[in-house]
This record gives C-alpha cells, sequence and structure tokens, in this order.
C-alpha cells in the first residue's frame, strides 16, 4: 500500500542519481534504483520559456534496517524534490 | 575503450512534420561524437536518403539507410496466437497485399491514430549493405499498398522484399532486416504485458523475414524501462538478436517543443499530451556515454547482457553499413549512369539521325556543322550519352505531333545535336552558342535538356511519356515544400490553438518571407511596423514559427523534371504516387542527378499556350495559318511567315509598348527596351541577358548602352579578345564569352574554360581560379599588364554573365509573341487573356488592347465563347497584314508608330468563363446551348446557378438579347432594365423550386410585354433579392406560363457607377469605362498628370499621378535597399513609380494596401521614350475622394501639400552582403504581402483598407 506524500526534500545525489536524503528529519540510503523516467511538462500551457521536465525516481531506501520503496521528483525548472510517494 | 555507438534508428527532417534536424546536422554532430557508422530511418519514405549518403561520405562515416513504416494492422488484435499468418509465398504484385486482406477479419476495425499513445504500429526496416534496391522496391510497394502519402505495410509485403535466407541471423546481404521496437506491434503487446500474444507476433515475424531483430527504446517515459527489459526478456527467450537505439527524432533535446508543434500540426490538432508522441525529450541523438547510460538502465546493470547488447547493436550496424559509392553514382569512375534502353545500339543510331538533320537543316555542305558536330559527337559519346539523346528527340517529336508547342530553353541550345535532331528550333552557328556550356569532358553531372511545352497541355505531354515508356522506367521528379511564414504561422497557431481566422489575418500580413525573417522582419518593415502584429502577444507563436523555418513540409510534383530510365529504375529511386496519380520519385532534383538518373526537364509555359491560342484565333477569324516558328516559305495567301528581322515589330517594342509580351514586359524591361532599342534578334538576347540581378547589380548596362550608342569607346582588355567581346561592345554579357575569354587567354579548350567559369561563383573559388589563370595566360604569352586586365574583367563579371544559350532560347518566344502583338493585336491579347501569362492581371491587359485600338466587347450569353474570343468588326483590312512588304523591301520608310492603329478592326469578347464562381460544367452547357431567345430559354437550356445567372445579368450578357441601354435615367417605366431582370430569375428559379417539372426545364417563354405587378414598386437596389423572396408568393401556385408578372421597368435602371462596380466584382474588369475615369474631376482639380503626357514633362518636375495599382515587386537590387516598384494604370498607360526606402516608413502600407493611388513623385527621363517616376508620397485616392465629397477640393489640398511628417524609420534589416560587394536587402524579391483587392464600392472606402490587419 502507498501514500502520497509530497513533502521538499533533500537529496544528495552522485551521477544525476540519487544517494540519500532526507525525510522527516531521518536519513535514507539509496540502495537500487528501481525505475527512473522523465516527464516533461505541458510547456505551452506554462509562462514563459520554461524547459520544465520533470525527473521520477523509484528507489529502494533505508532509514535503518527496514527497507521500503520511495517515489522522487525532482523538478528541473525549480531545481527542488518531492518525496512524491512511500510504499512501507 | 568501447567502441562508438551506432544509431540505428534516426528521423530527420525529411520525416515530414515529425523530425526536426537535417540529416547533414545529424551526420555532423555524430562524426563530432566519433561515431563510424549512422543510420537514417525516415518515416515513409528515403527523401533524405541521398542526404544522407553525400553527408556520410564527406563526412568519413559509414552510413545505414532505412525506413520507418506503418503496419497496417489486422483487423481487431487477435487472441493469441490467433492469427496465423498465411503463407509468405511469391505474392502477386507489389501494388496489392492481398494475404493481409484474407487476414482481415471481417469484424469492427477502428482506425487508429497515426501518433499519440494508441497510434498505429511501426516497424524500422534496414537495409542490408547491398540491400538499396530491395529498400527502394519495398518503400514504393508500400506508397502503392496504402492511400496516397499513407504508405502502409504488411509483414507479408516486407516478406517480398526482404530477401533470401541463406544466412542466418541478419539475413543475405542484400536483403533487409526488420527492427521491431516498441511502437510495432510486438512492442505494444509486450507492454501491454500480453506475452504469449508477443511470442506468437514475433514468431510469426521470424517466418516470414529471415532477418528480424528487437529493438529496444528507453526515451526515460513512463515505464519505457519496463518495457525495454520486457522485450529483451522476450528476445533472450526466443533466440532473436536485441539492439538497442534512441529512436532518434531531435538533434537537441530543445528541440523537443517543436517535435511537439509538429506532431500537432500534422493531425490538425491543438496541442495536447494525447496527441504527443513523446513524453520526454530524450529522442535527441545521444552521445555513445550517454547511450551507455541507457544500455545499463534497460540491463538493469547487468554487464554480460550490457556487453552483448551492445554487441548486436554493433554487429548489425556493420552488417548495414553500406559503401556511399553504391548509391552515389555521379561519384563513380565513370558514373554509373542509368541510361534508357533504346532497342539497339544508340551510337550509330544517333549518328544517322544527325546526319538526316544535317541535310534537313541545309547544313550538309557547312565545314563549320560538321567540324562543330564532330566535337559534340566526341564527348556525348565518350560520356555514353547517345541513348539519352535519342530518347528525348523521341519525346519531343511525340509532342510536336500531338500538335503541342514545344520550345527548348537553356543551355541545351547551345547543342548542335540538339538542333539537328529537332530538339530544339535555335541554331546555335547563328548566335555563336557553345555547347560546352550544356555539356562538356570536365563537367561533372549530367547534361540537363529543358524544353518548354503549353502550359495548358503539359499533363497531356506526361501522359504521353508514361505510356510510351511504361510507368517502370519513367518517374516524375519531387520536391520539398519546406516551411516558410506564412505557413510555419499557420501551423504553430493551430497547434496553439489560435482561431482560424486570426491566423488567416496574421499569416497574410507577412510577405513571403522565409520563416526565421519573421520576428526581424515585424521590426525591419514599415508596413508590418504599422500593423502593430509585434505587440499583440504572439511572441511565442513566432519563436516557434521562426525555429520551424525551412524545414520540409510536404512533398510536391516537381514544376518539370521527367526522369528517364529503364526497367531498373525502380532499383534505384523509390516511386510514390503524386496528387495527380503520376508516379513520383521520392528525390528531388539535386538527388536525381546525384544517382545517375537522367532527367528531361517539361516545362509548362504559360506564353506558350498564349501564342498557340493567338495561333488558333487567327485561323478560326482571319482564315490565315500563321507558320510562327518559319521565317521563310512558298507565298501563299492564307499562310504568314514569321521572319525575324520584321522593323514593325521593332518599332513597337522600341516605344516600350510590350506590355502583354514574354520576358519584356516588366517596368524594368520597358525602361532597358526603350533605352536599348533592338533592332535584331541578336539585341533582344541582349537585352534579356541584361536584365538580371547579376547585370543590373554590377551595372552592366550602362557601359554596354554607352557603348552601343558610341558615346563610349569599347574596351577590350586585349587585342586577341575583340573577336569575343565585339558582339556586346567590350562588355561581357554572356557565359559563353567569358569561356571565350578564358580559352584565349589560357591557350586550353572550352571544357577546361567552363570548368573555371563554374568556380568563379565563391570568392574561394576566384581566387583558385586566379591562381590558375595567370600562370597559365602568362604561359601562353601575354604580358603582365594584359592578364592582369583579363583577370579583372573575369573577376567582375565571370560569376555574373547570363548564358547566352538560354537568352536565345527565350529570345525566340519573346520575338514571337511581340510579332503577333504588332500584327495580329487582338488574337494576342485573346490569348494572353486566356492563359494569362504574365505579371499583369487581365484588366491591365484589357486596358493595354483597349489602347492598342482593339473594342472590349461585354458578355453577350449569345456571342461569348469559353475564353476570350476575337469577333472582327466589319471586312479584314488587307493592309495591315504585310505592312512591309508595300514599303516595297528595302527602301523603308520609318512611319511615326502609332500604337493606336495595330488592333483597329477587331475587337475581343468577354467570355462565360471570366465571371466569379462560374463551373466548367456551367460554361460548357451556355456555349452548347447557344442561340439563346430569350433569359427564360438561357435559364431552361443552360441551367446555370442563380447566382451565375444574376451575374450574367449584372454585367450585361443579356443586354444585347433583351435591347437593355443602361446608363442615363435610372427610372425608366415600361421599359426592360437590368434589376427588371434579376427580378425574372427569382421568378424562375422560384417556379422551377416549387417543383413544377422534373427533369430538365420546359421552355417557360418570358414575354417582355407582360404586365400587372403584385409588387409594390420602391425597393432599395441592393437589397433586392432578399426582398424579391420576402414577397414570393405560397409557393403553390400551378405552372402556368409564368407565375408572377413583372412588369418591365418595374426597378430601376443599374447607373454607370453601378455597372462598372458589378464588372469590377464580378469580372475583375472595367469593360463599360475605365475606374479611374470616374474620378476625372478630382484629378482635375489637382492637376494631375496622365501616363500619355509624362513624356512632355521636363526631368526633376514634381507632379501627381493617379492609377490603379496593377503591379507591385520588390526585386533584388544593387544597393541593398528594398525597392518597391509600382505601376499604375491611368487608363492612357502605364505609369511606373519607385519607392525607395527613405519614403517608405509613411508609404509601404499605402502601397500595399490600397487599390487606387494617388501619389506624387519626380520625374526621371531614362531615354527618348522611357520615363519613371521617383515618389515622394502617395495616398489612397478612395480615401481622397471621400474627402473631397464630404469637405471640397480645399481639404484635399490641405492632406497632400501637408509637408511629410518624417518617416517613422524606414526599411530596416541588414543587407545580404556578397562577396563581389554586391548588396541585397533581406527582403527584396518577394511577392508583396496582402494583395489589394478591388473595393466593393467604388465611392466609399472602408476605414480599415488602407492597410494590413492589425491584430
Amino acid at each position: 500500500m502507498s501514500r502520497l506524500y509530497g513533502d521538499p526534500i533533500e537529496v544528495w545525489t552522485r551521477d544525476g542519481e540519487p544517494t540519500q536524503f532526507v525525510w522527516r528529519d531521518r536519513l535514507y540510503l539509496v540502495r537500487r534504483v528501481l525505475d527512473h523516467w522523465v516527464v516533461a511538462r505541458e510547456w505551452w500551457k506554462t509562462s514563459e520559456a520554461d524547459p520544465g521536465e520533470r525527473q521520477f525516481w523509484r528507489v529502494e531506501a533505508s532509514p535503518g534496517r527496514e527497507v521500503g520503496s520511495y517515489e522522487l521528483r525532482y523538478d528541473t525548472a525549480g531545481n527542488g524534490w518531492l518525496l512524491l510517494r512511500a510504499w512501507d | 575503450m568501447a567502441p562508438p555507438f551506432p544509431h540505428l534508428h534516426v528521423c530527420s527532417a525529411y520525416s515530414m512534420r515529425y523530425g526536426t534536424a537535417f540529416p547533414r546536422a545529424l551526420v555532423s554532430r555524430a562524426a563530432e561524437y566519433g561515431m563510424d557508422i549512422l543510420a537514417l530511418t525516415d518515416r515513409d519514405g528515403l527523401y533524405g536518403a541521398m542526404k544522407h549518403v553525400q553527408a556520410c561520405a564527406d563526412a568519413g562515416i559509414a552510413p545505414v539507410i532505412g525506413v520507418n513504416l506503418a503496419l497496417d494492422a489486422p483487423a481487431t488484435a487477435p487472441a493469441t496466437g490467433l492469427a496465423t499468418a498465411p503463407a509468405t509465398g511469391p505474392a502477386t504484385g507489389p501494388a496489392t497485399a492481398p494475404a493481409t486482406v484474407a487476414v482481415r477479419a471481417p469484424g469492427i476495425r477502428t482506425p487508429r491514430p497515426r501518433t499519440g499513445p494508441d497510434a498505429e504500429d511501426r516497424v524500422t526496416v534496414l537495409a542490408r549493405g547491398k540491400g538499396w534496391a530491395r529498400l527502394c522496391r519495398l518503400v514504393t510497394a508500400a506508397h502503392f499498398a496504402g492511400e496516397r502519402g499513407a504508405p502502409k505495410v504488411t509483414r507479408e509485403l516486407i516478406a517480398e522484399w526482404a530477401g533470401g535466407r541463406e544466412t542466418p541471423g541478419f539475413g543475405a546481404e542484400d536483403g533487409l532486416v526488420v527492427l521491431l521496437g516498441p511502437r510495432s506491434d510486438v512492442g505494444r503487446a509486450v507492454a501491454e504485458r500480453r506475452d504469449e500474444h508477443a511470442r506468437a507476433l514475433l514468431g510469426q515475424w521470424r517466418a516470414a523475414v529471415p532477418g528480424v531483430v528487437i529493438e529496444l527504446v528507453d526515451q526515460y517515459g513512463f515505464r519505457d524501462a519496463t518495457t525495454a527489459v520486457r522485450m529483451l526478456g522476450l528476445a533472450e527467450s526466443m533466440d532473436v538478436p536485441a539492439v538497442l537505439t534512441n529512436a532518434v527524432r531531435y538533434l537537441d533535446p530543445a528541440d523537443h517543443q517543436v517535435g511537439d508543434v509538429l506532431d500537432a500540426a500534422r493531425q490538425l490538432v491543438p496541442l495536447h499530451p494525447r496527441h504527443l508522441d513523446r513524453t520526454t525529450s530524450h529522442a535527441y541523438l545521444k552521445g555513445t556515454k550517454e547511450m551507455l547510460q541507457v544500455a545499463a538502465k534497460v540491463c538493469a546493470g547487468d554487464q554480460e547482457r550490457m556487453v552483448r547488447l551492445l554487441r548486436t547493436t554493433r554487429l548489425l550496424a556493420e552488417a548495414c553499413a553500406m559503401d556511399p559509392l553504391d548509391v552515389l553514382a555521379l561519384r563513380n569512375d565513370p558514373p554509373a549512369l542509368h541510361l534508357p534502353e533504346i532497342g539497339r545500339d544508340p551510337v550509330p543510331l544517333l549518328r544517322n539521325r544527325v546526319e538526316d538533320g544535317l541535310h534537313r537543316r541545309g547544313l550538309d555542305r557547312s565545314a563549320e556543322a560538321r567540324r562543330r558536330l564532330d566535337d559534340e559527337l566526341a564527348i556525348i559519346e565518350r560520356k555514353r550519352l547517345s541513348g539519352y539523346f535519342i530518347a528525348v528527340a523521341g519525346i519531343t517529336d511525340m509532342i510536336r505531333d500531338m500538335g503541342i508547342r514545344c520550345a527548348i530553353r537553356g543551355s541545351g541550345a547551345g547543342s548542335l545535336v540538339n538542333y539537328l535532331i529537332g530538339i530544339g528550333e535555335v541554331n546555335p552557328l547563328d548566335h555563336g552558342l557553345l555547347m560546352e556550356r550544356f555539356l562538356s569532358e570536365g563537367r561533372i553531372g549530367l547534361p540537363d535538356i529543358d524544353v518548354d511545352v503549353e502550359s495548358a497541355r503539359r499533363l497531356e505531354c506526361y501522359q504521353a511519356i508514361f505510356e510510351r515508356y511504361g510507368e517502370s522506367r519513367v518517374a516524375c521528379v519531387s520536391m520539398m515544400e519546406t516551411y516558410r511564414a506564412r505557413s510555419a504561422i499557420r501551423d504553430v497557431g493551430g497547434a496553439m490553438g489560435l482561431p482560424p481566422h486570426e491566423i488567416d489575418a496574421i499569416a497574410k500580413a507577412f510577405p513571403h518571407i522565409r520563416a526565421k525573417q519573421i520576428t526581424a522582419s515585424l521590426r525591419d518593415l514599415p508596413e508590418l511596423r504599422e500593423s502593430r502584429l509585434g505587440d499583440a502577444g504572439l511572441d511565442r507563436v513566432f519563436r516557434l514559427a521562426e525555429r520551424l523555418d525551412g524545414l520540409p513540409r510536404h512533398i510536391a510534383l516537381h514544376p518539370c523534371g521527367v526522369l528517364i530510365g529503364n526497367a531498373g529504375l525502380r532499383d534505384r529511386t523509390p516511386v510514390e504516387r503524386s496528387l495527380l496519380e503520376f508516379p513520383m520519385s521520392q528525390f528531388d532534383k539535386d538527388d536525381v542527378e546525384e544517382a545517375g538518373l537522367l532527367k528531361l526537364d517539361v516545362l509548362g509555359v504559360r506564353m506558350q499556350s498564349a501564342l498557340a491560342y493567338a495561333l488558333s484565333e487567327i485561323k478560326r477569324v482571319d482564315g490565315i495559318t500563321v507558320e510562327l516558328d518559319t521565317q521563310h516559305g512558298p507565298e501563299r495567301p492564307d499562310v504568314q511567315y514569321v521572319p525575324h528581322d520584321d522593323q514593325d515589330t521593332y518599332d513597337m517594342i522600341c516605344a516600350a509598348r510590350t506590355l502583354g509580351c514574354f520576358q519584356i514586359e516588366s517596368p524594368g524591361q520597358r525602361e532597358l527596351v526603350a533605352k536599348l532599342e533592338p533592332r535584331k534578334m541578336h539585341d533582344l538576347i541582349v537585352d534579356i541577358s541584361l536584365f538580371r540581378p547579376g547585370p543590373v547589380n554590377s551595372d552592366m548596362v550602362t557601359p554596354y548602352l554607352e557603348a552601343r550608342g558610341g558615346w563610349r569607346k569599347p574596351y577590350y582588355p586585349h587585342e586577341s579578345l575583340r573577336e569575343a567581346l565585339k558582339e556586346t561592345h567590350g562588355v561581357v554579357v554572356f557565359h559563353e564569352q567569358v569561356l571565350k575569354i578564358i580559352s584565349v587567354m589560357t591557350g586550353r579548350d572550352l571544357s577546361y574554360a567552363e570548368k573555371l567559369r563554374r568556380t568563379l561563383d565563391t570568392p574561394e573559388g576566384r581566387e583558385r581560379v586566379r591562381r590558375a589563370f595567370v600562370p597559365l595566360a602568362r604561359a601562353n604569352g601575354f604580358d603582365d599588364a594584359a592578364v592582369e586586365r583579363a583577370w579583372q574583367v573575369l573577376d567582375a563579371f565571370g560569376s555574373f554573365g547570363f548564358c547566352k544559350a538560354h537568352a536565345a532560347a527565350f529570345a525566340l518566344p519573346t520575338y514571337q509573341s511581340a510579332w503577333l502583338k504588332r500584327h495580329h493585336t487582338a488574337a494576342f491579347f485573346a490569348g494572353v487573356l486566356t492563359h494569362e501569362p504574365g505579371m499583369y492581371p487581365p484588366r491591365v491587359i484589357i486596358d493595354e488592347a483597349r489602347q492598342c485600338g482593339v473594342r472590349i466587347l461585354p458578355l453577350d450569353i449569345n456571342k461569348s465563347g469559353r475564353h476570350w474570343q476575337v469577333e472582327r468588326l466589319g471586312p479584314r483590312v488587307q493592309v495591315r497584314v504585310r505592312p512591309s512588304e508595300l514599303e516595297g523591301g528595302g527602301s523603308r520608310v520609318r512611319r511615326e508608330f502609332r500604337i493606336g492603329d495595330i488592333g483597329k478592326g477587331y475587337a475581343l469578347r468577354v467570355p462565360f468563363s471570366a465571371i466569379k464562381g462560374v463551373s466548367e460544367a456551367e460554361v460548357e452547357r451556355m456555349v452548347a446551348g447557344q442561340p439563346y431567345t430569350s433569359l427564360a430559354d438561357f435559364w431552361d437550356r443552360a441551367r446555370p446557378s442563380r447566382p451565375t445567372i444574376e451575374r450574367i445579368v449584372q454585367v450585361g450578357g443579356l443586354d444585347a438579347l433583351h435591347g437593355l441601354r443602361p446608363g442615363g435615367p435610372r427610372w425608366r417605366p415600361g421599359e426592360l432594365t437590368r434589376r427588371d431582370l434579376i427580378a425574372q430569375v427569382g421568378a424562375l428559379d422560384r417556379a422551377s423550386a416549387i417543383g413544377v417539372q422534373a427533369g430538365p426545364r420546359k421552355s417557360r417563354r418570358y414575354s417582355s410585354h407582360s404586365s400587372r405587378s403584385s409588387r409594390s414598386s420602391h425597393m432599395s437596389p441592393m437589397s433586392q433579392g432578399a426582398s424579391a423572396k420576402d414577397a414570393a408568393p405560397p409557393a403553390v401556385q400551378l405552372p402556368l406560363g409564368f407565375s408572377e408578372r413583372l412588369p418591365p421597368g418595374e426597378l430601376p435602371e443599374m447607373t454607370e457607377t453601378e455597372m462598372v462596380e458589378a464588372e469590377l466584382e464580378i469580372l475583375g474588369i472595367d469593360v463599360s469605362r475605365h475606374v479611374i475615369s470616374f474620378h476625372e474631376e478630382l484629378l482635375d482639380a489637382l492637376g494631375v498628370v496622365r501616363s500619355k503626357d509624362l513624356l512632355r514633362q521636363r526631368n526633376g518636375a514634381e507632379i501627381l499621378v493617379a492609377g490603379v495599382k496593377v503591379a507591385t515587386q520588390t526585386p533584388a537590387i544593387r544597393s541593398g535597399q528594398r525597392i518597391i516598384f509600382t505601376t499604375l494604370d491611368d487608363s492612357t498607360g502605364p505609369i511606373d513609380l519607385t519607392f525607395f526606402e527613405s519614403v517608405q516608413g509613411r508609404c509601404a502600407s499605402i502601397v500595399f494596401g490600397s487599390w487606387l493611388m494617388l501619389a506624387r513623385g519626380v520625374v526621371r527621363r531614362t531615354g527618348a521614350r522611357a520615363v519613371t517616376m521617383r515618389a515622394l508620397d502617395c495616398w489612397n485616392l478612395a480615401d481622397l475622394d471621400a474627402l473631397w465629397r464630404s469637405r471640397g477640393i480645399e481639404a484635399v489640398r490641405a492632406v497632400i501639400d501637408r509637408a511629410p511628417e518624417e518617416a517613422a524609420g524606414g526599411v530596416g534589416g541588414r543587407p545580404i552582403e556578397y562577396a563581389n560587394g554586391f548588396r541585397l536587402s533581406p527582403y527584396s524579391d518577394l511577392a508583396p504581402p496582402a494583395t489589394a483587392n478591388p473595393p466593393r464600392r467604388l465611392w466609399h472606402a472602408s476605414p480599415g483598407s488602407s492597410g494590413p490587419t492589425a491584430a
């Protein structure tokens, strides 16, 4: 069962891939990238010169011993990360 | 270091309205990445293949060619394993796919959209290294299987051309390989997780086609990776090779917006995710490193799988890499030409035909002809082109046998062989034409014979060619229509969801410029600045439209090229159907040449049709046969020949009365002929050669005229060049002269000279030529100064000259048209009006005809024909026919040329086809039913539509029949008027509408004396149609002779103004009176000078002129300005105005936007009979007229006397600067924007009519 969150989070990356992130004051280490995809925004609706792309990462990560799946979203235009969903 | 990644799925801009990058850009990017193999797999065709192969060959990359085709899917998605593929035996013909039809279930078949998530299935087919011929054949077959423009393949169709299966893996060396990617039927089944179905489909593919490969694509879209992983699993489990591609569509990630717009434009829908192909911007040409990341992702980090995947990709790429020389026939040595089949050895055949020709043309004793012929034949035979000449001669003979006028054009006229075997009628020896310009030893490339035929019958010629050679041996050449400003704005506007009428208004505000000039033009051009489109919040539309610049939009039939080949033609070029169902090569004219295919240009020329029509009218009316192409012949009363030295014709040309003639009717040419005063054919050749951007820009005209007039001594760089330059008084006018200079100076032959001449086009080339030319000339014994002088001439003019053969070929129809205008004026204008060969609208031609003394007769249902017809007024005037004879030959006294006399005694009748909105079938019926006895008779038998018959009445088509005399008093009780007739039309229409009869209407005679009205007698003329309907009785009357009685004189007659208004609206021509005549009072009050009085004005005088704007041009001009040339017509002749940039700020929008114009200008006398005007200011005459009527003459004077406020800036834009210092406005040579139409009402200009639409 997954839950939707949408919390802004802080993420560390290596070669563009997330390696660890902090969510609700806990540090999660990314064990494995399950999937990664990109969704382009409907640029013709956005205001100006927004090449806005959203990168989605589905990862296995663990804040300790137990491992869960998390979906992270990176907004290229805003340069910010969100934690979208979690399966835990 | 891993070997570079080979992209095997790449769509270029030649995937129309899909791809965004040109092959050359893709190839150079791949070269930057260090790639050694690159494929091009455009959608639906091989349109870009030749360009890709060329670019690859230049960049040292091995090309792979493929095509991406839509699958014609069987009906409903069949249950697992059900769709048993029928045996893939040899199918019947390429044009059918009977096997698929059989498979197609009878059930419901919902068509799938072409793009978007539910789009049709597509597969990519790659040619193996030697598989080019099979690929061409497959593409052709796909186009003949699907609808036009929507090719489709089936598994069976691919199997038919895929080649043998002797080698496992990728099939035969000359075969085809099918890539099944995520968009294929297999890929979709996998994505839908229907694994069994996917296995079954893949099994069928493998059974049908030897080379089947699974293509993995991951563009980082949602579930892309999942599908790729599953497809890899499928491939491994069935032991099918799998390769990685990126399904490339863009050069850079940022191109995806353009791709989205194209997706929307292709489907004519607004932008919305459900219409778009992509979800991400990752479909760009990625480098090797990026592709390794994709591979790692697809293989989920499994190193071994990843290596295997990349290795297979590499192997397939190597198996498909082709040798560019296999396709680029011309780069082979000797070129691998594709020659037509003649049946027997063409060499002796051509020699025999040439020998016959020598006798027929009376040249068999000429040593010069023999010598020339030997040279030409030697080159032709060495190049093995004899068969081509035979084939072309066969075609031109065939065309002439069909009774179609046919003339050679272009450099081909320089070949004696062409003259002797009857391809052309220009004797190169007469004009000193050289063959080397056409065909030479050193010239790489193929000779190109161009013939002009009657435009109206061009397709007949094509048909005959196809019938003679068979469709498999001949094909038309295609050309790419690309995005320009207007089309780009239309498509982007549509994609962005703007309302259609707004899109239309915005697009039409722009002149025909390139799309990438849009933003700049909004700033640079006064008429656009004034429209304020730049501030309309359309920035994004314009920005996107600019990015579509130059992208291919659709393919079209090239206007003239026909490929002539042998049975193997379709192994060399893919062929599709054109709009007119002609087989059409997917290659454009450059590709065709590169592929070693020979072509013949059959160009439809309207003037040839006009000449042919004029000849037929002369025959019909006067019973005289004019032998237009024969100068002299046996004397016969009913035959006229056309000698090339007829001074009456030259008198007319010298008087600049050339309106309507071929090539010399434009304002610039009229000015030039008046100065140049041609007296023989050679003068016309020079005139045509001089009137080109090059000579005009480098000002070769002035020195030529001065030397010709004897005011300046001809300049020869060296005495030995006198021979070459004598004919043009020392000025280099022709390419042929450049060749002779080089040949004389260097002592080398003309072929070598031609090679150097071709290099003169660019500054670098000139430098190269200089390095070759100078030492050779010195070695040849010329001193340094002479060499330097000769070089300076070459440097200055070498790249500008005009091919004399070209000009000679043009001069012939030019002279012929002038001759006809002079001697058979009415018939000539009938031809010109019917086929509209020139730049002027019909009303200008009509006016010119009027000034020549030809009467213009109104439409008459009993006398008008299908086209413009000549009518003789009284008996034929014998004197008019042979004036030169009467003068007694040589001792001819030069008479004053009187333009008003040349057409006397003849009239032109307005035809049915001139009526606005009339259909061809109506015209046929109206002509067939003549004569008519009344309106009702006409209505019954000709059965015109109601709007058509109303228009005919309005322009007086029944005046003669019913004795109407419009003009004069409006109310004339008891006398029939045009408006009465229109009311009758309504009655007739209602009578037939209530079902009085079925089938052909029975005659219901209209009696002009029936009276007794049931209608009120005051009715506003304009609302009459509507009120007639209101007043209609309940439609249940019995068919009496006439159910409604309409008394004559019930309605007012049309006034003269109304008549002219109707004529302008319906015919586009003011037949009864010239429009300007309505403004005469105002013009006289202002002291406006008329065209016929211009010659009496002194140079530099500042005067007012007025007229109807009949032509506007912005040609290329030396100074780099954009100059507007406008011609006004004031019923006494044309007035040519020049608007320089300094006045365009205030004038441009008026010039482009108004129809009647008043202008102030300075008189410039340019020759004895030539006057032009430099415009200072201009006004819309209709506005001034309104002002005059409301506020009086003083108000008008105040407006035109007001000092022009300082212009709001002139035309901007940096001139395009050519290497030789020749500057060109970026906006020159364009058709002007929104053409102004005649106003609907002559008196009231709407306030918005004076400029382009503001958004």
